[in-house]
């Protein structure tokens, strides 16, 4: 397996206290504590999902370990921020995971309804569009309309960083 | 005396996505409590916040800038933001902070923000509408005039409204106690269940739905066995994930999940005398009969 030495960098780089993630001793508080891990993994956790393998091949530079495995490698996170609490070495863990979830979107290897949910945000500022059957019970409910987002502005920033290019 | 009667700020409404333009319901239940509660709130025209799950992981960057020219809207009028839902205040918590503790991002955002006229400085605040319920909850309690004695909750604070809590500082988050205090303080009584701090699993549904269900599983049976009559929420993805595919779940598992699920804010709606009309109450997939019996309504 070969070693990414760019992209130990890149997650290096990632992290906001950089250094904290050489501390990583692989103890598992991560994958004991993921409700994931606890519902796709066997006993040894040798298959499924696992944050504490995630952060050793991110740390060593074992790019194809990551991101030539199976989706679930990387798309099982749910988001809930729970490793980074028992994490002993205050490791940021789900900002590492976010950094490879952005490298599997821009590869175009990430799950059907992430792209399809970033390009209803770039078409209408708003992940779930306003609908006209939504806007008259928001009047039967006695709701003023919801303020209706300045969608050019809101693409021109999209477009100048380059995210319009990573929709499929 | 009149200088210790402290007039309250008037806040930023972002009631988000989901809340405005799915389930309105939630923050037609909202506004009348905020209203007998004496928080004011104006409107903005602001974007998604952008999502802390979705968003986030398609790409890091957009989520900073989107989330700065928010909170730029918010500075422009000098106002806290008041967010309904924890998605939303996580990720304007999260940019907040971001771009607070590193200066390269800070300056990335604002050249980007530069290009359309706007400049984020990090001048105001964002409050999650719990933590302003709690920080007002003599109020909330003196606009209680229905308790709701006898209701049993369930509560699911759900993960984005307290971790990571170097950015959230909101509760502890790994035992939450704020949503328990404001259901107590509505005269319902709190019952424990063991699997309080456990993700509700929207976001892993969305990509691989046997293992979120499969979570799900976990969380609802321990909130079956505890007898409780109501899930109690504050954030619009938790509410969703439960009120919209407990159905399912009991389809692939054979079993009946029919708990009800209601926003703090519906909650708080009821014992201040509101109708379940009044806030929309029909508009729930698992019906709430047998909750509006059991109070009386």
């Amino acid at each position: 397996m070969a070693l990414d030495f760019e992209f130990r960098k890149q997650v290096m780089d990632y992290h906001i206290g950089s250094d904290l993630i050489k501390y990583c001793y692989q103890c598992s508080r991560c994958a004991d504590n993921c409700p994931i891990t606890a519902v796709t993994t066997d006993f040894y956790t040798t298959t499924g999902y696992n944050p504490r393998s995630n952060i050793l091949n991110a740390l060593l530079g074992y790019k194809d370990a990551i991101f030539n495995a199976d989706p679930l490698t990387i798309w099982g996170c749910t988001v809930c921020d729970t490793c980074d609490e028992v994490c002993p070495q205050n490791i940021e863990l789900t900002e590492i995971f976010t950094f490879l979830k952005n490298q599997s979107i821009a590869a175009g290897n990430g799950p059907d309804f992430v792209y399809a949910q970033a390009e209803a945000i770039f078409e209408s500022a708003k992940a779930i569009p306003s609908q006209p059957a939504i806007e008259r019970r928001r009047e039967q409910l006695g709701l003023p309309p919801v303020a209706a987002p300045d969608v050019s502005e809101f693409q021109t920033l999209l477009k100048n960083i380059g995210t319009q290019r990573k929709l499929k | 005396m009149r200088g210790m009667i402290k007039k309250m700020t008037e806040f930023k409404m972002f009631e988000g996505c989901t809340i405005g333009n799915r389930i309105p319901f939630i923050e037609a239940a909202s506004r009348r409590v905020f209203d007998k509660v004496g928080i004011e709130t104006s409107q903005t025209n602001f974007s998604c916040c952008p999502d802390p799950t979705g968003m986030k992981s398609f790409d890091n960057d957009a989520w900073l800038v989107i989330g700065a020219r928010n909170l730029c809207l918010a500075e422009a009028e000098g106002k806290n933001i008041i967010s309904l839902c924890n998605g939303c205040t996580n990720t304007l918590r999260g940019v907040q902070y971001q771009l607070k503790h590193d200066s390269w991002k800070m300056d990335k955002v604002n050249k980007e923000l530069a290009k359309i006229g706007k400049e984020y400085k990090g001048t105001i605040d964002i409050k999650h509408f719990v933590d302003v319920l709690s920080d007002n909850l003599d109020k909330v309690k003196g606009a209680i005039t229905k308790p709701l004695d006898g209701l049993k909750v369930a509560v699911h604070p759900g993960c984005h409204y307290m971790r990571p809590a170097e950015w959230m500082e909101s509760d502890d988050p790994m035992r939450p106690t704020t949503l328990k205090k404001l259901v107590e303080a509505s005269g319902a009584s709190v019952v424990d269940y063991g699997e309080e701090i456990l993700c509700c699993g929207s976001a892993v549904t969305n990509a691989y739905e046997e293992h979120g269900f499969a979570n799900l599983k976990i969380k609802m049976d321990a909130i079956k066995k505890s007898g409780a009559d109501v899930i109690a929420v504050n954030c619009p993805a938790c509410y969703q994930q439960f009120d919209t595919r407990q159905k399912d779940l009991g389809k692939k598992y054979e079993t009946e999940y029919d708990t009800p699920v209601m926003y703090i804010t519906e909650l708080y709606a009821l014992a201040m005398g509101f109708t379940p009309d009044d806030i929309g109450l029909k508009f729930h997939r698992v019906r709430l009969k047998s909750t509006l019996e059991k109070l009386g309504l």
